[in-house]
């Protein structure tokens, strides 16, 4: 069962440590760095999105790169072809998404840990594949350009640090839905489900309609995270906004980080990004590979020594000290 | 109509490698309960290992079989004993994604080693054909089909006749009383691993004359494994057998019909078919895929 939170770390922490990373670019505000720092905030958002179904309900998605991708193509789409602003083409986005994962959660729930796992690989391939082939609506392989026509109601911004800010903003509500979820009946029907669904549902808990709903939550959030990340980049192609990797990677941040936990999404995407700026400072991009090759070995030596993740791994660590101590 | 024939004929023999790959993927399955998502990566290293015997020292990749195989067992084992053991009793997500980290590590490994570049093994012998009546039949994939449906039947017969064998399909049935008719458990695992690895890597010899291989083409081939597996039925070698040759024949139909990237499209939805309405496959147990609904 969760401890009861003190007021110290259940809102003076994470006040502060976003306090932390609103300063981050400020302090170091070389481009290269605050590029650094916007994806990490955006993938920690994405992965935060994710870990809302992954990890509390324990829906390991690796589709989620398609409902990222639709969010990205929706308000990319609507803007180019309509001149409907991205700030109200992501709700499209979200809401496209989540209905979307309703009708995938409908059919691929009751599958058990692998077959689930496989479905949404199934399913991020369909996406990713259509998206290469309607060519008339998406561009094909060669993707969408966004013109660059800065203001604020088209999203677009000639300052790149803004969009850090846009990115910090969705880590911090993304954040504070999942706590107020986790804090919720709905989650503790979901960990109930994730740990044993037997008991749980011995216990009389209906899961099926709270799970998709989570899923679909899950997915208009991570869509709103697509349409931030076009964008950003003004660009919009199957490749990088629907990839395989990308879905592991929301997954693989939330995973390193705690699975499950509000925080552990945020954490591992600021180690994901740690581990690159460092890779990337001392290798350069001589040998292709190489950022990746190091990553893969930090989650499996995370996964074998720390499975339940670095942000409560070290927590009961410290515990174990404290009562060392004491 | 002979054109019909054709396609169903050349997917047939490109069935038949799916088929290997396929069987060493749901004998992991069947018997760790573990799906290995890394099992893509181990043909891309085969296929490497081929071609620099061939490019290098110029050993042809039939005959490279007899070092290659032995050599994926081996790596198998290791991997067992790393990765896939430590992880047996942990929570699902940890082992789902200790093998998808294994698999970024490998392709990154040798996209490190070996860049992007593809590399093609060029048989004097790969546009050989005869004539059977209107059909033309390559050498080379006639082979290949024979080859990998041999291995195939040879991992049947070693399941069927040997101690070992009878060993693995009783922990498949039931781990926990294989253990107490005194089978060892553990060196079951880490043989039907390695088998799994030692059988995609048969198949990565044999594809190797035909596909050139980059770091990313196990990563491909691997999805349609997948559909092959979950539609034979997990755990069921005749049903990843049926399905390999199955899924063979459809591709070739629909890449013919409809184009080559539509043929993808069309084997996932058929996937996703299968999962919703019968996700224990054409020949798999019942009550390893789904769970009881509230």
């Amino acid at each position: 069962m969760k401890p009861v939170r003190s007021p110290l770390t259940g809102l003076l922490l994470p006040v502060a440590g976003f306090a932390v990373l609103a300063a981050l670019p400020l302090i170091f505000s070389d481009a290269f760095f605050v590029a650094a720092v916007t994806l990490a905030f955006l993938g920690a958002a994405a992965s935060l999105a994710w870990n809302l179904s992954g990890g509390y309900a324990g829906q390991l998605s690796l589709g989620h790169a398609a409902f990222y991708g639709l969010g990205a193509y929706v308000s990319t789409i609507l803007f180019l072809k309509a001149g409907i602003s991205p700030l109200i083409g992501m709700w499209l986005g979200a809401i496209v998404s989540a209905a979307l994962a309703v009708f995938l959660g409908a059919i691929t729930m009751r599958l058990k840990g692998s077959f689930f796992v496989m479905s949404t690989l199934a399913f991020g391939a369909v996406v990713h594949i259509s998206a290469i082939n309607l060519r008339d609506l998406t561009g094909g392989p060669s993707g969408l350009a966004i013109p660059l026509r800065p203001s604020p109601e088209n999203l677009i911004f000639a300052k790149k640090l803004i969009y850090t800010y846009v990115a910090l903003v969705l880590v911090i509500v993304f954040y504070a839905i999942t706590r107020m979820i986790a804090a919720s009946k709905i989650g503790y029907a979901l960990v109930a489900f994730r740990e044993n669904h037997d008991a749980a549902r011995a216990l009389g808990i209906r899961t099926l309609p709270l799970r998709i709903g989570v899923f679909a939550l899950s997915a208009g959030l991570i869509s709103i995270c697509g349409t931030v990340h076009a964008q950003y980049y003004l660009y919009v192609d199957p490749d990088s906004v629907m990839g395989l990797n990308l879905s592991l990677n929301f997954a693989l941040m939330a995973i390193v980080g705690g699975l499950g936990t509000a925080y552990g999404p945020i954490v591992g995407a600021l180690l994901v990004s740690v581990v690159s700026v460092v890779m990337q400072a001392y290798l350069g991009d001589q040998i292709s590979g190489l950022t990746q090759l190091a990553y893969a070995a930090i989650v499996i030596l995370v996964l074998l020594v720390a499975p339940t993740g670095l942000g409560p791994s070290a927590h009961a660590f410290l515990k174990r000290r404290m009562t060392w101590l004491s | 109509m002979d054109i019909y024939i054709q396609l169903a004929l050349s997917g047939l023999f490109i069935g038949g490698v799916y088929a290997l790959i396929s069987v060493g993927l749901t004998l992991v399955f069947g018997v760790l309960r573990v799906v290995n998502f890394a099992h893509g990566e181990y043909l891309t290293i085969a296929m490497y290992l081929t071609y620099f015997m061939f490019q290098r020292v110029g050993i042809d990749p039939f005959v490279a079989s007899i070092a290659v195989v032995p050599l994926m067992f081996v790596l198998g084992l290791a991997t067992e004993r790393l990765l896939i053991r430590p992880t047996l009793e942990a929570p699902h997500v940890v082992q789902v994604f200790v093998t998808f980290a294994l698999s970024l590590f490998l392709q990154n490994l040798l996209l490190a080693l070996f860049t992007s570049d593809f590399r093609s093994v060029r048989t004097p012998y790969a546009t050989a054909a005869f004539q059977i009546g209107p059909l033309y039949v390559s050498w080379l994939r006639a082979a290949v089909f024979v080859v990998a449906l041999a291995f195939a039947g040879g991992l049947a017969a070693f399941l069927k006749y040997t101690y070992m064998g009878s060993a693995i399909r009783a922990t498949a049935q039931d781990r926990r009383s294989a253990r107490l008719v005194g089978i060892n458990v553990d060196r079951v695992y880490a043989v039907t691993f390695a088998l799994g690895c030692a059988l995609v890597g048969a198949a990565g010899i044999l594809l190797s004359p035909l596909f050139s291989v980059n770091p990313y083409t196990g990563a491909d081939m691997i999805l349609v494994s997948f559909v092959i597996v979950v539609l034979g039925g997990m755990g069921s070698i005749a049903g990843a057998v049926t399905a390999g040759l199955l899924i063979g024949v459809v591709e070739s139909f629909t890449g013919y019909l409809a184009g080559g990237e539509l043929k993808q499209l069309v084997y996932f939805v058929l996937f996703m078919i299968v999962l919703a309405v019968r996700p224990n496959g054409l020949f798999g147990r019942k009550g390893a895929e789904v769970m009881d609904v509230t």
